[in-house]
């Protein structure tokens, strides 16, 4: 068996199931504020999402169960240290895409974005980067505004440019 | 004989300029979405649907089917040049596909895939063709009970008879259930698990929830392994294609199997990916090349080939005649159908026949369409994947994200996006299956309000999912799967301690 740093697939694999079982719990709190039982008219509205959220606690117990019972099997690597930098490394500026997005709008997030990763992770030159970014915001912007006429978010910078 | 007839007029419906052209646009779509990684077939449909919102049905369907038939053909040219499935369901064609090209015969293997896959969608559309006036008169019986009884027999079969552990397939489709009641509940008017969140109140959309899963969790995924493209160029020269067809009818044996293989797993909720796999594991144990297998044998093309496609066009069926969508894709075409305002089940087949017979017709034209232009454009669609990675990476991120704001114009979705993003790379990683909780999301809602007017007809009693023998039957077979993996666990221990 390979022991290389990183994290297990045991402790990913009860990460998972400890969020779904949460979401679960979630679930039926939420579901117990709308009444969980008969009405008049048949079930109540918490009826339905009360026993969903009691299922996903149980399907999240049941993998939680089978994990720990193999524990010796599931000792092989979900993520080592070069997987977790190129992960990093690609959602990092997809994080910053999605800020910038519903602050500046779709198509300045869209230049940036796109700029920043060819400069700085694919080492292209600043004007070809440029180029590149700027060239597929605005056939972006013809495919969507002008061609489907399906307004994107514009953002205050194109709104001050006069684009609405 | 009046399937033939109805056909017809769905011929002259789809045989328009206007729907040719989208078929074209469509198939070209559909391949480039297929050949790009993180951008499948399900993920493709759920881009495109927003901007279909102000089309007319018939057109809309034409455009996203002809968009799924390009995805899958597309995900088989990367599976067999690049090693590297552009779809989940084309990964049994890199076993041989790849290794063939390797061998030198790109041009051979890429035609030996496009024609099987040709074949297996044909034999479906005719399956289709044959059964849609028979199932959906067969459907006219069914009220709420059944409807429900239906969902739960799709839903036990993905827990007993999906591959991967029943836990997992039960949590991802509950969750599915448990997004589709957030938000506004059409029955009481409540607002259920919004948390005092305003965003919340409409509701989490599937085709969110999709971009996210399987866009950007894929994405991840390739990421993470640091994937090069090294393909293999190819050219398909007409030579190579007069060679396939001449060679074809020796594989006649595989490519029948795969195509019942593949129409059977469309229609019941199998699904495309489960069918090429089953479909290659048969092939290679009835040959007598079994060696073969593995290196580049032309029946390891075929099989996967013919059934992937022909699971792929019999999942639509079932969607449009019982709405219950046999594959991912198909699920996100009838969440379209419901945006739309069609309602899908057989009243779909006496109300709107122009929309059923037109897609039918459109399925045989739109897979003709589909081989000529993936023949003569494979060059091309395969130097998109020379762009260099930090260039078109970036691009399909911007495109995932730009794809879910269009669908309701807020900048929330873009945050579910990313949850969902990350819970897909999670999903994949650990074999949690991610087609059962699309499904869900988009069946949620029925499911729950075929059960609670069922609940409504019997004041309250269980005992309705067994009033009468349609019902009944389905419910006992939906039990039965649901419990075959008890089942099979028992009977392999009893036989252990017998033994």
């Amino acid at each position: 068996m390979p022991r290389s740093a990183g994290l297990t697939r045991f402790a990913m694999e009860l990460v998972v199931a400890g969020a779904t079982g949460l979401i679960g719990a979630v679930v039926v709190a939420g579901a117990r504020e709308f009444g969980t039982g008969w009405g008049v008219a048949g079930p109540e509205p918490g009826y339905f999402p009360f026993y969903i959220g009691i299922l996903i606690v149980i399907g999240s117990l049941g993998t939680i169960v089978a994990t720990l019972v193999r524990r010796q099997r599931e000792q092989r690597i979900f993520l080592d240290a070069e997987q977790a930098r190129r992960v990093a490394i690609f959602c990092g500026p997809m994080l910053a895409f999605v800020i910038v997005a519903s602050t500046l709008g779709l198509y300045v997030a869209t230049a940036l974005y796109l700029f920043g990763v060819m400069r700085w992770q694919g080492g292209y030159k600043t004007g070809f980067a440029t180029v590149v970014a700027v060239g597929t915001a605005v056939g972006f912007y013809f495919i969507f505004d002008v061609w489907f006429q399906v307004p994107l978010l514009k953002g205050p910078i194109l709104n001050w440019l006069g684009i609405y | 004989m009046g399937n033939f007839g109805n056909l017809m007029d769905g011929f002259v419906i789809a045989l328009s300029g206007y729907h040719v052209a989208l078929m074209v646009a469509g198939v070209l779509m559909g391949i480039l979405v297929g050949v790009l990684p993180g951008l499948g077939a399900p993920n493709g449909v759920s881009l495109l649907l927003p901007l279909t919102f102000t089309m007319d049905p018939v057109s809309a369907i034409i455009l996203l089917t002809s968009m799924y038939w390009g995805a899958l053909f597309g995900g088989s040219t990367t599976s067999i040049l690049f090693n590297i499935p552009g779809e989940p369901s084309s990964v049994a064609t890199t076993f041989d596909g790849y290794p063939m090209a390797k061998k030198g015969e790109a041009g051979r293997a890429l035609t030996l895939a496009f024609l099987s896959a040709a074949t297996g969608a044909l034999f479906g559309v005719v399956v289709i063709t044959a059964l849609s006036g028979w199932v959906a008169e067969f459907a006219l019986k069914f009220s709420s009970p059944e409807y429900f009884a239906v969902y739960f027999l799709t839903f036990a079969s993905f827990i007993g008879m999906g591959s991967a552990s029943p836990f997992k397939t039960l949590v991802s489709m509950m969750l599915g259930f448990a997004f589709a009641t957030v938000g506004m509940d059409t029955v009481s008017g409540s607002l259920r698990l919004t948390f005092g969140f305003t965003d919340l109140i409409k509701g989490i959309s599937f085709l969110v929830a999709v971009i996210g899963l399987f866009g950007i969790g894929e994405l991840i995924v390739t990421m993470e392994e640091g994937l090069r493209f090294e393909g293999i160029r190819a050219k398909v020269t007409p030579r190579d294609v007069l060679h396939t067809i001449a060679r074809m009818p020796r594989h006649w044996v595989t490519l029948l199997r795969s195509c019942i293989v593949g129409s059977w797993m469309g229609i019941t909720p199998g699904g495309p990916t489960a069918a090429s796999f089953m479909s290659y594991g048969l092939a290679k144990r009835f040959s007598r090349r079994k060696e073969g297998f593995g290196s580049g044998e032309p029946a390891g093309v075929v099989a996967p080939e013919a059934a992937d496609h022909s699971a792929g066009t019999c999942a639509i069926l079932p969607m449009m005649a019982l709405g219950v969508p046999g594959s991912a894709t198909a699920a996100v075409m009838m969440g379209g159908l419901m945006i739309w305002g069609l309602n899908p089940g057989p009243m779909l087949f006496i109300e709107r026949p122009d929309f059923v017979w037109g897609l039918i017709a459109s399925m045989y034209l739109g897979n003709v369409v589909a081989v000529v232009l993936v023949l003569s454009t494979v060059p091309l669609f395969a130097a998109i994947l020379r762009i260099p990675l930090a260039i078109i990476g970036p691009v399909i991120v911007i495109v995932c994200f730009i794809g879910a704001y269009t669908v309701a114009s807020s900048t929330t979705d873009l945050w579910f996006v990313l949850a969902f993003g990350v819970a897909g790379y999670a999903f994949k990683k650990l074999d949690y299956p991610i087609a059962p909780l699309v499904l869900a999301m988009v069946l949620g809602d029925k499911a729950e309000g075929a059960f609670q007017q069922s609940m409504i007809m019997s004041k309250g009693g269980l005992g309705i999912f067994f009033s009468n023998g349609l019902v009944s039957t389905i419910m006992a077979l939906a039990l039965l799967l649901l419990f075959w993996p008890l089942a099979g666990m028992l009977v392999s221990r009893l036989r252990r301690h017998g033994m």
